[in-house]
C-alpha cells in the first residue's frame, strides 16, 4: 500500500508552488513515500500531556514606537530588473 | 407560497492601527508617499530578516478589546498563515489563530441586541498591487501596517444592525484613538458573512463571504443583492455554494471568487521568531483606566441630564463636540439648553463631518463663552430669543457674551416700563383686543408680539401676556 | 594553568602586534593560498580581495598609531554564505539566489565588522543549509582537506574544508542539525553550536527559525571560545536572542576534576564504523584518568529525535522559502504567461532537488488533515525531548558523544537513499531539537587518516563547562599525535 499517492504528491507541489513533470513524479512520490513513512516513526511514541511552548521560552520582547528611516528606494529595488517607475514589476506583458 | 427568509450575517472588520510605526519594524505608517519609500529588509522580507513586535500594537488591541466587553488573553501568542501572493513579501502573513489577544466581548445596537464579538487578533497588512495596462506592479509600503481583526459571531440579522455595527465599531475606536477609521482611506474594511434560513428556524443556513467591503453604500448594496440572490436559489429548490464573493461596483453585485480564493489552505503553525505576549492583570487594569468614556455610557448621561436621544447620538457621534459639550455645560442649570444651542444653530457653522470630527467652532466661540451665555439666560439676566440673536453675533465676531450684552440689555423690562408699552399696545390695537375680550384667544398673540418688539425682545413674553390679558379684562384702554 | 598551546587567533595577533608582519602581509598570504588551494577544495564560493586588504590596512594604520587589538581585529576570516553581507553577493549556493545582494549586514557580521575582522570570502554549503555534505551546492561539493576525495561534510562543508585547509583562521557557519558540528568532524577542527538565543540570527538565511543557531568553526577550543564570545551579544533584532550568559574565554583553565560526565547508551549503540566506536570508549577513558566521574544513562527518547527534527525543520524551511518567487530579488524565469507560473516555473528552475524534497515534505506535515498527525506531534515530543535532556543534565554536566557514527564518505556517495542519508545526522539533530549548546573536538582518526569528532554537549548556556571540557582534552601532551593531523596545504605556519 503507498505511503502517499501521485495525487497527492501532485496537491502538495501546487501548495509549494513547484512544478512536477511526469518523468519526475514517479521518482518523486517513492522518495516522498519514503520519507513520509521515517517520520511515522513518531507514532510510536505517546503525547506529553504538557503543551510545547517554544524553545525560546522567553516572553514579551516588544519594540517602541519610534520611527526609524526607512531606506532609500533604490536600495529597496536594487536586486530586482525593471523597477526604474519605482514599483515591483510582477508580470509585464511581452 | 413564498417562504420568508431571516437574513444571518457576521462581519470580520480589519481596523488600521494609527501608530507611528508598522507592527514589525520601524518604517513610518504615514499615508501616501511615493511608492516603496517606507520600506526596509524586514517589511519587503528580505532573506534573513526578523520581525519585532510594536508595543503599541499590543496595547492598541487590548484597548479595542476593552472597549468592546472582551476578556483580554494572559498569554497570546502569534502564528503564521501562509499563502502565495505577490503583495504579500513573506508567502506568510504574521496574524494571530489560536491564542488570539481578545475574546468574547459585543457591541451593543440602540434596538438592545448585542452582538457578540468571537475574537479581536493583530495582524500585519500586505502591500498593494497595482495593474496598468494588463502589467502587475507592487508597491510595498503599506505592507507591515498593523491591523485588529474584529470578528462577529452570525448575530447580525439585518443590513440597518450591520450598519450600526459598523458605526458603532468605528466610533468606538476613534474614541479610544487606536484608529481614525477612514473607510475611504482603507483604514476601515470588512468582510460580510451572509447566509439566509426560513424565518423560525434555528439552523443555519450556508454561508458566503464578500470580501473587502470598503464603504457603508456598497455594503448596503452588496448585502441587499446578496439576499435576493440566495433567497432566489433558495425558493428555486437549489442550494447556496459555500464561496467567497466580490462586490462589483459596476454591475452592483457579488460575483464568485471560486477557484481563487477558495480551498486555501493556510497551514497555521506558531511564529518561530516572536516570542509570547504576556498580559498579568495589572497591565490590563493599567490600560483600562487610560481609557476615556465610551460612546455608549456617555450617551446614557446626556439622555440622563434631559437630552432627546437624536441630539445626543448627534453629541456622541464627535468626540470632540462631545468635549466641548461637557465643558460648556459645566455648571449650567438646563444643559438642554447647550445642547439646543450647538444642534440648532453651531452645527448650521460646521456642515461637513470633518468640521465636526474637530469641532471646528471653537475657535469662535471657546467654550466658556456658550457657558457663560447659557448662565445669563439661567440666571433670567437675558430671554432665550436674546440669547440667540447674541450667539448668531458670537458666532460671526468671535466675542464674548460679556462684550455683546450691555447691562442695560440685561436689566431685562421694568414693571413701570411694561405697563406703559402693554397700555400703548392696547391703545393701537383695539380690533384685536375686542376680537380677544369676544372669544378668540389667539387675538392677543400679535399684541404679544408687539410688545416684544417694543422692547426689542428684552420682555418676558408670558409676563406680557399676563399684563395684556388682566388690562383688558379690567377693561384698560 | 600555563596555557600549553595557544590557539591561532591568539597567535596571530601577537605577531601582528609584535610586527612580525603587518596585517596587509597576512591577508596576502591568506588570498595567495586560496588562489593556489582553493581549486582542490571548492572551499571558497566567492572572495572579497579588495575589502579584504582594506580592512588590513586599517589595522595596520591603527596598529602604527599604537593602538592594541580588539578582539578577533585583524585576523583573516570566512563567513558561510548564508550570511548576509550588505554589498556581497549572498546565494546559500542556490541558483534561485545568485545575483542577490543584500543591502543589509548580519548582525553578527556587524559585530566582527566593527572589530575589524578581515573578511576573505564567503563559503560552500549545502544549498540553502539542507545537506550533510555539502554536495547540494549549485557550485559543487567541498572537499576534505585530509583527502580531497572525501567530503568536507555539510552543511558548512566550506567553512570547516577553509579552516582545515589553512585558508582562513576561522570560519562562522550555521547549525541547524549537525552543520557545523558534522564537518568539523569530518575536517578534524573544532566547531561550536551555541545554545538557541546565544547568538542573533538577523541576518541568518533562515532554514529552520526554531533550529539555526550561527557558530565558529576554528583550529582550537581557545580560538572557538574567543569568536563564540564576540558574536555572542544580545541583539535587539532578533526577538529570540538574548545573548550569552557570560563569557568564555577567561574561564578556559583545563581543570575538570569532579565533571560529570554523561554518557548515554543510545548514543554509542548506534556507531556502525568500529574506530569511531574504539576512538570515543578512548576519550571516555580519557576524561576519567583526567579526574572526570563517568556517568552511565539511557536516553531511549534519542531515537525520535530524527523524524521529529525532520517534520519539524521542513515545516519550518517550507514556510521560510516560500518568499523566493523571483519578484523581489534573485532568479526568475524568463517565459510565463501568468503569475502563477512564472512563480511555479522560477522555483522549479531555481530550487535544487533536496530543498524541493524538504519544501514538499514541509507543506505535507502542515496540511489540514495532516497536521495534528505530524506536525503538532512533533512539536509535542520536542517537548518531551527536552524534558529528557533536562533530567539527564541532574545526573551529569557534560554529555559525551560521537559527533557522526562515521568518517567522512566518499565525494558523490550521498544521494542515493533518503533516509539513510538523514540516519548520519543522528548523533547532531537532537541537540538543535533540545537548543543545547554542542561542540565537536577532534579525538582520533581512522585507518584512513580521516579525522574522527567527539561531540561535548551542554546544558543551556552553559558553552563554558563544554569548552572548558574540550579544553582539558585537547591540551594533552598526546593530543597532536593521536588526534591532529597536518594539513600540508594553505598558509604555512
Amino acid at each position: 500500500m503507498a505511503v502517499v499517492t501521485k495525487e497527492e504528491i501532485l496537491k502538495i507541489a501546487n501548495l509549494s508552488k513547484l512544478w512536477v513533470s511526469e518523468e519526475e513524479l514517479e521518482a518523486l512520490t517513492r522518495d516522498m513515500g519514503e520519507i513520509i513513512e521515517f517520520a511515522n516513526t513518531i507514532n510510536a511514541v505517546s503525547d506529553s500531556a504538557e503543551e510545547f511552548d517554544g524553545i525560546h521560552r522567553l516572553s514579551n520582547v516588544f519594540r517602541p514606537d519610534e520611527v526609524i528611516p526607512s531606506y532609500p528606494r533604490e536600495k529597496i529595488l536594487k536586486n530586482v530588473d525593471g523597477g526604474e517607475d519605482g514599483y515591483f514589476p510582477v508580470k509585464k506583458r511581452g | 407560497m413564498a417562504v420568508k427568509y431571516e437574513m444571518v450575517a457576521g462581519l470580520e472588520t480589519h481596523v488600521e492601527l494609527s501608530t507611528r510605526t508598522k507592527i514589525f519594524c520601524g518604517c513610518t505608517t504615514a499615508f501616501g508617499g511615493e511608492p516603496n519609500t517606507h520600506c526596509c529588509p524586514i517589511c519587503i522580507g528580505l532573506p534573513g530578516t526578523l520581525p519585532k513586535l510594536n508595543e503599541r500594537v499590543v496595547e492598541y488591541a487590548i484597548k479595542a478589546g476593552l472597549a468592546t466587553h472582551c476578556r483580554i488573553a494572559e498569554n497570546a501568542r502569534m502564528d503564521r498563515k501562509n499563502y502565495v501572493y505577490p503583495d504579500l513579501p513573506k508567502a506568510y502573513q504574521i496574524s494571530q489563530f489560536d491564542k488570539p489577544l481578545c475574546e468574547g466581548g459585543y457591541i451593543e445596537l440602540s434596538n438592545g441586541r448585542k452582538i457578540r464579538l468571537t475574537r479581536i487578533h493583530i495582524e500585519e497588512d500586505a502591500g498593494k498591487l497595482v495593474h496598468e495596462r494588463g502589467d502587475t506592479y507592487v508597491d510595498y509600503n503599506r505592507g507591515g501596517v498593523p491591523l485588529i481583526e474584529i470578528v462577529s459571531e452570525p448575530d447580525i440579522r439585518s443590513i440597518d444592525e450591520a450598519k450600526e455595527y459598523l458605526e458603532k465599531i468605528q466610533l468606538i475606536m476613534k474614541y479610544i484613538g487606536v484608529s481614525d477609521c477612514k473607510m475611504q482611506e482603507g483604514s476601515l474594511r470588512c468582510d460580510v458573512n451572509i447566509s439566509l434560513r426560513p424565518v423560525g428556524s434555528e439552523k443555519f443556513g450556508t454561508r458566503c463571504e464578500i470580501k473587502n467591503m470598503n464603504s457603508f453604500t456598497y455594503m448596503e448594496r452588496a448585502m441587499k443583492y446578496e439576499f435576493e440572490r440566495q433567497a432566489d436559489l433558495l425558493d428555486s429548490g437549489e442550494e447556496v455554494i459555500q464561496e467567497t464573493r466580490r462586490y462589483d461596483v459596476e454591475s452592483g453585485c457579488t460575483e464568485s471568487m471560486r477557484g481563487k480564493e477558495d480551498a486555501q489552505d493556510y497551514r497555521y503553525f506558531r511564529e518561530p521568531d516572536l516570542v509570547a505576549i504576556f498580559t498579568p492583570a495589572e497591565k490590563v487594569e493599567a490600560l483600562r483606566g487610560q481609557l476615556p468614556e465610551l460612546p455608549d455610557s456617555r450617551m446614557k448621561r446626556y439622555t440622563e441630564m434631559g437630552i432627546a436621544p437624536a441630539d445626543a447620538s448627534l453629541l456622541v457621534k464627535y468626540q470632540a463636540v462631545a468635549q466641548y459639550f461637557d465643558a460648556a455645560a459645566d455648571g449650567v442649570k438646563n444643559p438642554k439648553n447647550v445642547s439646543n444651542f450647538m444642534v440648532g444653530q453651531m452645527f448650521r457653522r460646521m456642515p461637513t463631518d470633518e468640521e465636526k470630527e474637530r469641532c471646528a467652532i471653537v475657535s469662535a466661540v471657546p467654550p466658556e463663552n456658550l457657558n457663560a451665555l447659557v448662565k445669563l439666560l439661567d440666571e433670567g439676566k437675558i430671554r432665550m430669543n436674546q440669547a440667540k440673536t447674541v450667539l448668531e453675533t458670537m458666532m460671526d465676531t468671535g466675542k464674548a457674551p460679556s462684550e455683546l450684552i450691555s447691562a442695560e440689555d440685561m436689566a431685562g423690562v421694568g414693571q413701570d416700563d411694561l405697563l406703559e408699552i402693554c397700555r400703548k399696545v392696547i391703545g393701537e390695537n383695539a380690533a384685536n383686543v375686542a376680537d380677544y375680550l369676544g372669544g378668540k384667544e389667539r387675538a392677543i398673540q400679535p399684541m404679544i408680539g408687539a410688545v416684544m418688539r417694543a422692547t426689542k425682545g428684552k420682555a418676558d413674553a408670558k409676563a406680557a401676556q399676563q399684563m395684556l390679558k388682566q388690562m383688558m379684562e379690567e377693561g384698560v384702554k | 594553568m600555563e596555557q600549553k598551546r595557544p590557539g591561532l587567533i591568539r597567535s596571530l595577533q601577537r605577531r601582528l602586534e609584535q610586527k612580525e608582519l603587518s596585517c596587509r602581509e597576512l591577508t596576502e598570504e591568506y588570498l595567495k593560498a586560496i588562489e593556489r588551494d582553493n581549486p582542490a577544495l571548492n572551499a571558497y564560493i566567492l572572495t572579497t580581495r579588495l575589502a579584504a586588504l582594506e580592512t588590513a590596512e586599517r589595522v595596520d594604520a591603527r596598529l602604527a598609531a599604537g593602538e592594541k587589538l580588539l578582539p578577533l581585529e585583524g585576523i583573516p576570516m570566512t563567513l558561510k554564505d548564508n550570511i548576509s553581507t550588505d554589498g556581497i553577493e549572498t546565494t546559500c549556493c542556490s541558483k534561485i539566489l545568485k545575483g542577490y545582494t543584500p543591502i543589509y549586514d548580519a548582525s553578527v557580521w556587524g559585530l566582527l565588522k566593527k572589530n575589524n575582522a578581515v573578511l576573505l570570502g564567503k563559503t560552500n554549503m549545502d544549498e540553502f543549509a539542507m545537506g550533510s555534505s555539502s554536495e547540494n551546492s549549485c557550485f559543487g561539493g567541498s572537499k576534505n582537506p585530509h583527502n580531497t576525495e572525501r567530503v568536507a561534510g555539510g552543511s558548512s562543508g566550506g567553512g570547516a574544508s577553509a579552516v582545515a585547509g589553512n585558508l582562513a583562521a576561522y570560519a562562522l557557519g550555521s547549525d541547524t542539525g549537525g552543520s557545523i558540528r558534522q564537518p568539523a568532524s569530518f575536517c578534524g577542527v573544532v566547531g561550536l553550536k551555541p545554545t538557541y538565543g546565544a547568538v542573533s540570527r538577523y541576518g541568518l538565511i533562515a532554514y529552520a527559525s526554531s533550529l539555526d543557531q550561527i557558530g565558529p568553526i576554528a583550529a582550537t577550543v581557545e580560538d572557538a571560545a574567543a569568536v563564540f564570545d564576540a558574536i555572542s551579544l544580545p541583539d535587539p533584532m532578533d526577538s529570540t536572542c538574548r545573548g550569552k550568559q557570560s563569557a568564555v574565554s577567561g574561564i578556559l583553565t583545563g581543570e575538570i576534576e569532579g565533571l560529570r560526565i554523561g554518557v548515554a547508551k543510545e548514543y554509542f549503540d548506534g556507531i556502525k564504523q568500529p574506530e569511531v566506536a574504539a576512538a570515543l570508549e578512548k576519550a571516555v577513558r580519557t576524561y576519567e584518568k583526567l579526574g572526570a566521574k563517568i556517568v552511565s544513562f539511557e536516553l531511549p527518547i534519542l531515537k525520535y529525535a530524527l523524524p521529529v527534527y525532520y517534520i519539524l525543520a521542513c515545516a519550518e524551511a517550507t514556510s521560510n522559502l516560500g518568499r523566493y518567487d523571483g519578484i523581489r530579488y534573485g532568479y526568475r524565469t524568463e517565459n510565463y504567461k501568468n503569475i502563477n507560473e512564472m512563480i511555479c516555473k522560477t522555483r522549479s528552475e531555481g530550487f535544487g532537488a533536496e530543498v524541493k524534497r524538504r519544501i514538499m515534505l514541509g507543506n505535507y506535515v502542515l496540511s489540514s488533515g495532516y497536521y495534528d498527525a505530524y506536525y503538532k506531534k512533533a512539536q509535542n515530543l520536542r517537548g518531551t525531548i527536552v524534558k529528557a535532556f533536562q533530567s539527564a543534565f541532574e545526573q551529569c554536566d557534560v554529555i559525551l558523544a560521537p559527533t557522526v557514527p562515521m568518517t567522512a564518505f566518499p565525494v558523490g556517495f550521498t544521494g542515493q537513499d533518503q533516509v539513510e542519508t538523514y540516519l548520519t545526522d543522528i548523533c547532531t539533530v537532537p541537540v538543535n531539537i533540545a537548543g543545547l549548546p554542542g561542540v565537536s573536538v577532534p579525538c582520533g582518526r581512522d585507518g584512513k587518516g580521516l579525522p574522527i569528532g567527539m561531540q561535548l554537549i551542554g546544558n543551556s548556556f552553559r558553552e563554558g563547562i563544554i569548552l572548558n571540557a574540550a579544553y582539558a582534552f585537547e591540551q594533552r601532551d598526546e593530543y597532536l599525535s593521536e588526534c591532529f593531523s597536518k594539513v600540508e596545504m594553505g598558509v604555512k605556519f
